[in-house]
């Protein structure tokens, strides 16, 4: 049996594999499908300071072989996240590796939000700090446009907490550049890639498909890109990377950890098959097998130029 | 619950409409009047998203929907055979209450909207009154079933091409009145029906369940596409975005907040 455990920086996991943020609600919503202390982290959806309504709708449309959403970021609020049982004491008791992504429309909400997850870090294996949803107006991706503004993001955050920090870049800017300025600033890990930018219309109404006109696109159409971040990332950092972006099998998964990636997430393929992420974990373990490797460690980064 | 599921029949009902039944033992025993099932449709293979629909029939395991031909994934739907397996979620969802006892059900629905009470029709000892709206007559649906479940049948058409020719909450006095006030709706359709119906029960004191959604991706509460809004005291603007899929798709009247 091979050995699926992941070191990344300070982080261990007991496989590779986590839900992307997002798709996973907060943990708990899969729980009648399978247990979600049985994957390697689960990554809940972004939290803030306070409570987020999110954008009108419709909030999404279906594209071939993909989806744009618009969700924007409809959540709880830190303190609910913390203190209601739906959250992240369900979580604890069920004894899943929780990974928290964070986000904020200021410099400030992001120090407040660290702050007050690192006050009852119980449970919290990680944050992952989102400057790339392309779906707020404020924050997200205008702190993604500009390495230094990025970089102001994780060391607020790098200041206000001990917990591992993994930042999360939007295919969009030079991935290189990026990924160096989180590296420099203080990031353990790196993860990518966030939705892409896109649009769909009507063209009996002429209306965008999408009540915010523009969101992100996420699903199997995607995989390629995310396969290229990867990939130039991994030459730029020493940082380990967490991959995704239409990951629904361990094919796609052994893509992303041969191109360089140290873990993988799954996102939208959740939609389809609820069973996806943990498919994915009994995938990989048999492809090692196969491989007769011993550990995971052995695949990443190994593609054959 | 996920469950591949075997296509038993799969019948014609109208240009548009088609009825499919599944062979699905254990959706059927957990299944409740007003719950859904997520479908994912075979060999719609460059689409990711499962399909939602109504359960318009679930006893002795068969899993029944009726659904409207309106877009790719329907239409493919509608090439499905049986013999073949599918892929379904479910029973997902909130679902309708009965009524306390001298209280008779009257279901307000429009256009596919039937298929979502047909098993209060089926199941609840109380019988009651069928309210259906419907553009035309092509699109009036399943009210040979009702009537065999002992339902009074009553039918607005916006063209008149069968029963009363106007809107199906211009029955609604009609049957409130035939039930002396002790009646309880329940009420699927388009939103602008279910706003009017919603309204309309709390200026008449009737208690009222609507059958709120929107489309979904997860259908389990995990993605916040499906929101519709709902009243909230702790919010600061009155009103909350509650997850359809989860905390719906059936939400009393009085929760709903109509702007
Ligand atoms: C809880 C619930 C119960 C439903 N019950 C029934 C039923 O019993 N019978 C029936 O005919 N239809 C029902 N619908 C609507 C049905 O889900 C859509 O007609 C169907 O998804 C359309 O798919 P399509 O690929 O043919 O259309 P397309 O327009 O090509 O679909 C594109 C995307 O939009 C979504 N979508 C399109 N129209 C709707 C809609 N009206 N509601 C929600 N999502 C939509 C699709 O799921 C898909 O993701 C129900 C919807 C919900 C949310
Ligand atoms: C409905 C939806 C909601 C998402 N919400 C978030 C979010 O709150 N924070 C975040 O960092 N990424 C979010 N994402 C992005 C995903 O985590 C992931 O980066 C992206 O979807 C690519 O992976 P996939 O193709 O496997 O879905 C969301 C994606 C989807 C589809
Ligand atoms: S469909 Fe995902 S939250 Fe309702």
């Amino acid at each position: 049996m091979p050995d699926l455990s992941v070191k990344l920086g300070p982080l261990t996991l007991k496989n590779p594999v986590m839900t992307a943020s997002g798709t996973f609600g907060y943990g708990m919503e899969y729980e009648g499908f399978f247990p979600p202390e049985d994957l390697g982290a689960v990554v809940v959806k972004g939290v803030t300071t306070r409570q987020v309504h999110g954008n009108p709708t419709p909030r999404v449309a279906e594209v071939v072989s993909g989806m744009l959403n618009a969700i924007g970021l409809q959540g709880p609020g830190v303190d609910k996240f913390l203190h209601d049982d739906h959250y992240l004491p369900g979580l604890r008791k069920r004894g899943a590796t929780v990974i928290v992504n964070i986000w904020g429309r200021s410099l400030d909400e992001y120090r407040e939000t660290a702050e007050k997850l690192e006050a009852e870090s119980d449970g919290i294996a990680a944050l992952e700090i989102n400057v790339s949803c392309p779906n707020v107006k404020e924050g997200g991706i205008s702190f993604s446009a500009d390495p230094q503004k990025m970089a102001g993001v994780i060391s607020a955050v790098r200041n206000a907490t001990k917990i591992p920090i993994i930042t999360k870049l939007s295919p969009n800017g030079a991935i290189p550049v990026f990924a160096k300025a989180a590296e420099d600033a203080g990031s353990d890990m790196l993860s990518m890639i966030n939705t892409i930018p896109a649009m769909a219309i009507d063209i009996e109404t002429h209306r965008p498909k999408l009540a915010n006109v523009t969101g992100g696109l996420s699903g199997p159409c995607v995989k390629p890109v995310g396969i290229k971040a990867v990939y130039d990332a991994a030459k730029a950092v020493k940082i380990p990377i967490i991959g995704m972006g239409g990951i629904e099998t361990w094919r796609d998964a052994a893509e992303y950890l041969i191109a360089g990636a140290s873990a993988v997430a799954v996102g939208t393929a959740t939609f389809t098959n609820p069973m996806a992420p943990i498919e994915v974990v009994r995938g990989l373990e048999q492809w090692l097998e196969r491989l007769g490797a011993k550990s995971v460690s052995e695949v990443i980064g190994t593609v054959n130029l | 619950m996920i469950s591949d599921c075997k296509i038993i029949s799969h019948e014609v009902i109208s240009r548009d409409y088609r009825k499919i039944r599944f062979h699905a033992p254990e959706i059927c025993r957990a299944a409740k009047p007003g719950q859904f099932v997520h479908v994912q449709i075979p060999s719609l293979s460059d689409r990711i998203l499962r399909r939602p629909f109504s359960i318009c029939d679930m006893e002795d395991d068969v899993l029944t929907i009726v659904y409207k031909i309106v877009g790719v994934g329907t239409a493919r739907l509608a090439d499905a055979v049986p013999g073949m397996m599918c892929s379904i979620m479910g029973p997902l969802g909130t679902f309708f209450p009965e009524p306390e006892d001298g209280k008779i059900p009257v279901l307000i629905d429009g256009g596919y909207g039937a298929a979502a009470t047909l098993p209060i029709a089926r199941r609840w000892k109380q019988k009651g009154i069928l309210l259906l709206g419907a553009r035309t007559q092509d699109d009036v649906l399943l009210t040979e079933e009702y009537k065999a479940c002992g339902y009074d049948v009553r039918v607005a058409t916006q063209d008149g091409s069968v029963g009363t020719k106007g809107l199906v909450t211009e029955l609604i006095p009609g049957a409130i009145a035939d039930t002396n006030g002790k009646c309880v709706f329940y009420s699927c359709g388009p939103n602008g029906m279910l706003m009017a119906v919603g309204k309309l029960s709390l200026e008449q004191n009737v208690e009222c369940y609507l059958t709120l959604d929107h489309q979904m991706c997860c259908g389990v509460g995990a993605c916040f596409a499906c929101v519709v809004k709902v009243k909230s005291d702790s919010s600061p603007d009155g009103w909350r975005y509650s997850r359809s899929c989860c905390e719906g798709p059936v939400y009393p009247a009085k929760e709903v907040w109509y702007a």
